[in-house]
């Protein structure tokens, strides 16, 4: 059930990543979905579970993004595993820390991109990266804001659906 | 050791996950070049929901627009808002049709200059990410389409097919990062390399004594082995010599609207030299 969750959801935001947020949000500042959702791995997956999925997902994201395959796989791998290091130094009742988490995901994402193209490919990344990361930086902010607005009201609106971190997240972030 | 191998067991499984991940990431630069099955394969599941998207947005897009002029309709008299109405949605379907027409007319004359095969197709979807730059086109191998073949529209290039699945590519824009066109500048004949910038381009390696002027129109070289020769590639928008050195600095705006791209055309030839764009 998990499991599934987690795979109809990455599923749906990349078809929403690729289809109609390009139209409907402009300036090419589509909110990274799949970000959000390896960030939320990080925060309630265990290595076992969450390392394979986040690695799936990057290489599904790869299918849709960029010219190299497999870039993401290893950019989500590593944004995953740097949750799950630090998620320990903070305060997990803390309504805002999924919030700062995607903040800190997006940025780092932002770095390794442009230190894997500076090694592995053109080198020409960093001048569009830098220009579109406040943007970007909002746009996850604020699509990881209203994902736990709709997570809460879900759980409010259905107490007995068991998906995975709802509860979690209700009790977290409802107060 | 045992000990501390079991110790250190999940910092060790992390790094040998991260090394795998990268060495499968290298080893796919070397050869870029073809789809994966795993990436053919994802295409081909997720090309009618693409397509079914595109459809429905489309639609939603035109139910959106008479429900405006629905509300505007209610202050007017009715019957004169009802003949208003279904006369501008007949003007707004014809406008429609003529621009579509237009732009297809536009594309078959094009095609008809280019004297090659082309395969018309239409971009069902975008780059999911916001640093690079693709599309999707509904089109695949089933209809002859390989990797490294060029796309272009009347207004000038467009960029290469760099994934293939049986009904679907993914187009690679002349405005990616990692995109690279062998170019001139069409008055002068002055060489250089057209690299993408996110939305704009820069013409590189063209010599400092050349003289560039703003709105010099810069069009493809036809060396770089993808693209045929004298296709446009965009206007000149700035230039900047310093006081020294061999190359001068032209930044280039692309000649096709990225942002309104609809009907591409792909030329069914193969890259001639293995010299990539």
């Amino acid at each position: 059930m998990r499991l599934l969750f987690y795979a109809l959801f990455g599923l749906f935001g990349l078809i929403l990543q690729a289809t109609l947020l390009p139209r409907m949000v402009p300036f090419h500042f589509k909110p990274g979905l799949l970000l959000i959702l390896v960030v939320y791995l990080g925060l309630s997956e265990k290595a076992g579970t969450g390392a394979p999925l986040a690695y799936l997902f990057g290489l599904l994201f790869d299918v849709f993004t960029g010219a190299e395959p497999g870039r993401y796989g290893l950019l989500f791998l590593l944004v995953y595993f740097s949750v799950r290091a630090t998620v320990g130094f903070f305060d997990s009742e803390n309504p805002f820390l999924l919030l700062f988490l995607v903040a800190c995901g997006t940025l780092l994402e932002s770095s390794l991109l442009v230190f894997l193209d500076l090694i592995f490919a053109s080198g020409r990344l960093w001048p569009i990266v830098l220009r579109a990361l406040v943007p970007q930086l909002l746009a996850n902010v604020v699509a990881a804001t209203a994902l736990l607005l709709v997570v809460t009201w879900l759980q409010r609106r259905f107490p007995r659906l068991r998906v995975p971190g709802m509860q979690r997240l209700d009790e977290r972030y409802e107060s | 050791m045992f000990d501390l191998l079991q110790r250190y067991r999940r910092h060790i499984l992390a790094c040998g996950l991260i090394l795998a991940a990268l060495l499968f990431y290298s080893a796919n630069l070397r050869s870029s070049g073809a789809s994966t099955f795993f990436e053919r394969s994802v295409l081909a599941v997720t090309a009618p929901l693409l397509s079914g998207l595109d459809a429905i947005w489309s639609s939603a897009a035109d139910s959106w627009t008479h429900y405006l002029w629905l509300i505007d309709a209610a202050a007017e008299n009715d019957r004169l808002l009802e003949e208003t109405r279904n006369l501008k949605a007949d003007l707004v379907a014809v406008q429609e049709v003529s621009l579509a027409n237009e732009r297809l007319r536009r594309l078959l004359d094009f095609k008809e200059e280019l004297a090659m095969p082309t395969l018309p197709a239409q971009v069902i979807g975008e780059d999911a990410s916001s640093w690079f730059r693709t599309v999707v086109i509904n089109k695949g191998s089933e209809d002859g389409i390989a990797e490294g073949m060029p796309v272009v529209v009347a207004e000038g290039a467009v960029g290469r097919t760099i994934r293939v699945a049986a009904r679907q590519s993914r187009v690679l824009l002349i405005t990616d990062a990692s995109s690279a066109v062998a170019a001139l500048v069409q008055k002068n004949r002055t060489r250089g390399v057209c690299r993408g910038e996110g939305d704009s381009l820069t013409l590189d390696f063209a010599l400092r004594l050349k003289e560039i002027e703003v709105g010099d129109l810069i069009v493809s070289s036809g060396t770089g082995g993808v693209f045929p020769k004298g296709l446009a590639i965009g206007h000149v928008e700035a230039v900047s010599r310093g006081d020294f050195g061999l190359f001068q600095s032209v930044t280039v705006t692309p000649t096709v609207d990225f942002s309104r791209l609809e009907e591409v055309l792909v030329l069914l030839r193969l890259p001639q030299v293995d010299e990539a764009i």
